[in-house]
């Protein structure tokens, strides 16, 4: 079984990073979860899941100068799979390998979450919302971050990525439940969960931890773990999954 | 709403209009900013939005589309980048009069809030305000979900977002050959 969902939301500093690290801790307590960092532009899963000091990352991969399983890492029950962050790096890396590597993580796991960029202006920045089966789109309660999110919907439904759910993140006042069904209208999933703003997240951020590691009884570790909870994974076959991202090659641009 | 035409400081596309509103209030401008959205497809598009600042500390919002002040002008210009935005500095007595006008007054944070959608930037721009500008802690945000309410509630505006948002997807499908997928 496996399932991969992107965790998106089109406008920057939404917490995509920190959603994407706390939605697989809180999984991996029922699947085996890979968490992927996919904004290969602006690494920074690394730094949230104590990796600044990895050595082989996402980056060598897509460079072909190293194997899928040499840039992954057991941490706090997942399996993640970090981006490097140096310029050479992310030059030398080939986006449009990220399906292969999908792939070959496809074969041993049940949930990938794919952590990324927030854009969607270049083809590398749209691949994790095109390959995933379900997108997880991280909103704050603002104008402009719910309207990013209406577009990441409109990229996700046009390659045929469903909307796994909404998720809420720095949530500052009371009310977000009024907010959250009058945004619920609009988009074609659930809202998994509402997470506060919160210092913890900060913290855990600053001491290279995620969120659920540093303080998992505070309240926004609380609510990720209900956000987790309400998303239900779906079955897949491995091997299907694994034969369509394969099959799926995308032709380099002229 | 009228003002002199001021010295143009900065004129350039930015995808997020956050960019502006904290480089305004980096270097403390007292003058004002014009917004046009680039989307040509959204309704309000051929209206641009106006905001002006003392010492980097927005004052009042005007959108010229609507002809709506204050903060349902920061409602209609809500709508997503890029901006062409243009920044001009003015000297204070000139905004005098514009300033002196009730209904185009908005609350220091709430462009960062509406426009940026950044509570930070909000947040360093209320601290920047004088005393008297300063809202009672915590009233000024309170309001804001009512703000993304209005918002979530103008069906036709969230239908063009929609819309548009569908056909960039398509063309850039296209463009990127991501079609087969
Ligand atoms: N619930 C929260 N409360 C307070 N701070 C938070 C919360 N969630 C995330 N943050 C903080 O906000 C910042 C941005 O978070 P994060 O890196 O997860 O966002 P992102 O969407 O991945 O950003 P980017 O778009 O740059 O990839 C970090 O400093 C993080 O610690
Ligand atoms: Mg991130």
């Amino acid at each position: 079984m496996v399932e991969v969902f992107a965790v998106a939301s089109g406008k920057g500093g939404t917490g995509k990073t920190t959603s994407t690290v706390a939605l697989g801790m809180a999984l991996s307590e029922r699947y085996d979860v890979t968490v992927v960092d996919a904004d290969t532009g602006m690494a920074n899963m690394l730094f949230h899941a104590g990796l600044s000091d990895a050595e082989t990352t996402l980056h060598d991969v897509l460079a072909e100068s190293a194997s899928v399983e040499a840039a992954t890492y057991e941490r706090f029950g997942m399996t993640v799979v970090p981006c490097g962050t140096s310029l050479d790096g992310f030059r030398d890396a080939d986006p449009s390998r990220l399906r292969e590597v999908v792939a070959r993580l496809a074969a041993d796991t049940d949930v990938i979450l794919l952590d990324s960029p927030p854009a969607l202006d270049s083809r590398a920045a749209v691949l994790p919302v095109v390959m995933a089966d379900r997108t997880v789109i991280v909103l704050q309660p603002t104008i402009p971050a719910i309207s990013d999110g209406l577009k990441v919907q409109e990229y996700a439904t046009s390659y045929d990525t469903d909307v796994a759910g909404l998720l809420f993140n720095k949530v500052r006042e009371d009310g977000i439940e009024r907010v959250a069904e009058k945004t619920e209208r609009y988009f074609e999933g659930p809202t998994l969960g509402a997470v506060p703003e919160s210092e913890r997240a900060r913290e855990a951020r600053r001491a290279g931890r995620p969120l659920l590691a540093h303080a998992p009884h505070c309240d926004a570790a609380a609510a990720y773990r209900r956000a987790a909870d309400s998303l239900s994974v779906r079955d897949g076959q491995s091997g299907e999954v694994a034969d369509r991202f394969r099959s799926a090659v995308i032709p380099e641009p002229p | 709403m009228k003002l002199p035409q001021g010295r143009l400081r900065k004129s350039r596309v930015v995808t997020d209009p956050r960019e502006p509103l904290a480089d305004v209030l980096d270097r403390a401008v007292t003058g004002y900013a014009v917004f046009e959205p680039q989307d040509s497809l959204l309704l309000d598009a051929d209206g641009r939005g106006v905001v002006t600042f003392v010492d980097g500390v927005p004052v009042v919002a005007y959108h010229t589309g609507t002809d709506r002040g204050g903060p349902p002008a920061l409602a209609d210009l809500a709508v997503p980048g890029p901006y062409h935005v243009s920044v001009f500095e003015l000297d204070g007595a000139d905004l005098g009069p514009v300033h002196d006008v009730e209904d185009l007054r908005v609350p220091p944070g709430m462009p960062a809030e509406r426009l940026a959608g950044d509570p930070a930037l909000a947040d360093s721009t209320r601290r920047a305000a004088p005393p008297e500008r300063r809202a009672p802690a915590g009233t000024e945000a309170a309001d804001d979900h009512g703000a993304v309410e209005a918002f979530l509630e103008d069906e036709e505006k969230i239908e063009a977002i929609r819309e548009q948002a569908r056909q960039e997807a398509k063309q850039r499908a296209a463009e990127w050959e991501l079609n087969d997928t």
